[in-house]
């Protein structure tokens, strides 16, 4: 398997500091099977798409993140064409017309996703010889493999989800069998009092404690369901943050940790609410059993000119630097069997970039660990 | 609501025997609490394993406390570690384990450690009378 490296040279001066970006950077050291290192020299083919729509939009999603590929246009007759909308938040060129496709200087690959019988013809006759063209049956099948990662993706998101709430047990039993504990004990009280003030003040106890604990029900409801539509939305990032504090106290538990909350006025992001949860939640939990004995966890938002930045801080162990650049590397854990699937941040990764996010940590050993997730300002019609 | 009675009656026939419970929750402290003066124990609370260990070593309670209650999941010293610390120091005094999460691996652990009775929460109040009353037996037959 070949194993390519995340890590962007820029930021990786004394190894605590690693980047994510998106799109990532092309020409970045490879290792082959024998883990020699290679070196990428030819350039990223550049490749124009032609549809906006579904499958237009989900190639460019794809495309965009693979280092060997530069999207230099994407183009449809319909200007309201969602691919479009999504190729300026890349800030992709969008062509108004076919012919600009077809005339491009710079492509090498024209990628047909219109779904129009009479294109292939016209791509035949127009298009210079010297660029290939992806059209008919061969883009439809593109098309369906496109459709079969994006869906992939979404079940290894979900896998990793569940996986993550078998953790969640203990806290649940926590959280639940301790206001059981007061129910009954109250409730068998009860059966005896006969002071009419306490039977009363009991009574109430017994109503908040039920309540508390349906509370718990709803949080993990809304966290454990599959993340809905593709369609993202505003998210409020502090009450999403806020969210993701109530729902990491089940994975993991918050004794002697000390909570500080750093948020900027209405931090607003583009992206799916659910799977934003699952990042947060991810992200708190990795930093609260970063610190075993206790320490402070601050989660905070900051605006800045580049879009919206949440970052998570711990005062935890820290990570090694020579680790540091396989963190975001699927099945990467470096908790024992059974306790980690190694997938959760480079969900993470996934997700933020999905999202036209970047993801980026910094960290040392015996201080603690701040992960930083950047998203664009919001792009208005 | 309660109070303490003086350890001076302890042994007497107003007071059964001087429990500790040690739970993060100050709910479950109060329900134990309730359910135990019931039976006539005095009952002394600590909100973790390290303030269980101030309280058993302060004053009277090195000799008078006769049983402790404890939970597992609580900040700063946990169950773990406080019974480690109790079964050492005091192994006289008679351990009951009262956790919202039951794990068998570690009640076995806990059992075979000298834990005389491992309770999940939610646990009616007769159980829980039955199980400090066996547990007040075996540190009678204790040796001081």
């Amino acid at each position: 398997m070949i194993k390519v490296s995340e890590t962007g040279p820029e930021n990786d001066r004394a190894g605590r500091s690693v980047s994510c970006p998106s799109p990532p950077a092309t020409g970045t050291p490879m290792t082959d099977r024998k883990g020699v290192m290679l070196i990428e020299s030819t350039a990223p083919t550049k490749v124009a798409i032609l549809g906006a729509g579904r499958g237009g939009t989900a190639l460019l999603d794809l495309l965009h993140q693979i280092r060997t590929i530069e999207v230099v246009g994407i183009a449809d007759r319909d200007p309201r064409a969602p691919g479009l909308q999504r190729a300026r938040e890349l800030h992709i060129p969008v062509l108004p017309h076919t012919a600009d496709v077809i005339a491009h200087q710079d492509v090498q690959l024209i990628m047909d996703v219109t779904g129009d019988p009479g294109m292939e013809q016209i791509l035949r006759d127009r298009v210079s010889p010297n660029v290939e063209v992806l059209s008919g049956p061969a883009s439809r099948i593109l098309w369906e493999l496109v459709q079969h990662e994006a869906r992939l993706q979404a079940e290894l998101l979900h896998a990793e989800k569940l996986a993550g709430i078998g953790s969640f047990a203990a806290g649940i039993a926590h959280d639940i069998n301790n206001p059981l504990q007061l129910i009954l004990g109250l409730a068998e009280n009860l059966t005896e009092e006969e002071d009419l003030k306490i039977i009363h003040d009991q009574a109430k106890e017994i109503v908040e404690a039920v309540k508390r604990t349906t509370a718990i029900c709803r949080d993990l409801t809304s966290y454990s369901r599959r993340a809905s539509s593709h369609h993202d939305s505003l998210v409020d990032v502090n009450a999403k943050l806020d969210d993701a504090l109530k729902i990491a106290r089940y994975a993991v538990a918050f004794h002697d940790v000390t909570v500080k909350k750093t948020y900027a006025v209405a931090s607003t992001v583009k992206g799916n609410p659910d799977e934003l949860l699952h990042v947060f939640v991810n992200l708190i939990t990795n930093a609260v059993q970063a610190m075993e004995r206790g320490g402070t966890l601050t989660v905070g938002s900051v605006k800045t000119p580049e879009g919206v930045e949440i970052r998570v801080s711990d005062t935890g162990c820290g990570i090694p630097p020579e680790l540091l650049g396989q963190i975001f590397e699927p099945f990467f854990t470096t908790k024992p069997p059974g306790k980690g699937t190694g997938l959760g941040l480079y969900n993470i990764k996934h997700v933020v970039h999905q999202m036209n996010g970047t993801v980026s940590v910094e960290s040392q050993p015996g201080v603690g660990s701040t992960f930083t997730i950047t998203f664009p300002p919001i792009y208005r019609d | 609501m309660s109070e303490f009675k003086s350890g001076f009656f302890v042994g007497g026939e107003n007071c059964n025997g001087r429990v500790l419970i040690v739970d993060d929750e100050p709910d479950i402290r109060k329900v134990v609490r309730m359910t135990l003066q019931k039976a006539g124990y005095e009952v002394l609370e600590a909100e973790n394993g390290e303030k269980a260990i101030e309280t058993i070593n302060s004053g009277e309670n090195r000799l008078l406390l006769d049983i402790i209650i404890c939970d597992i999941r609580m900040p700063k010293v946990n169950g773990i570690e406080a019974i480690a610390y109790f079964r050492q120091n005091y192994p006289r005094v008679p351990l009951i384990v009262l956790t919202g999460f039951p794990d068998t691996d570690m009640a076995t652990s806990l059992l075979r450690q000298g834990v005389v009775d491992y309770l999940v929460k939610p646990v009616e109040g007769e159980k829980l009378r039955a199980a400090v009353g066996r547990a007040m037996e075996q540190r009678e037959l204790a040796p001081l």
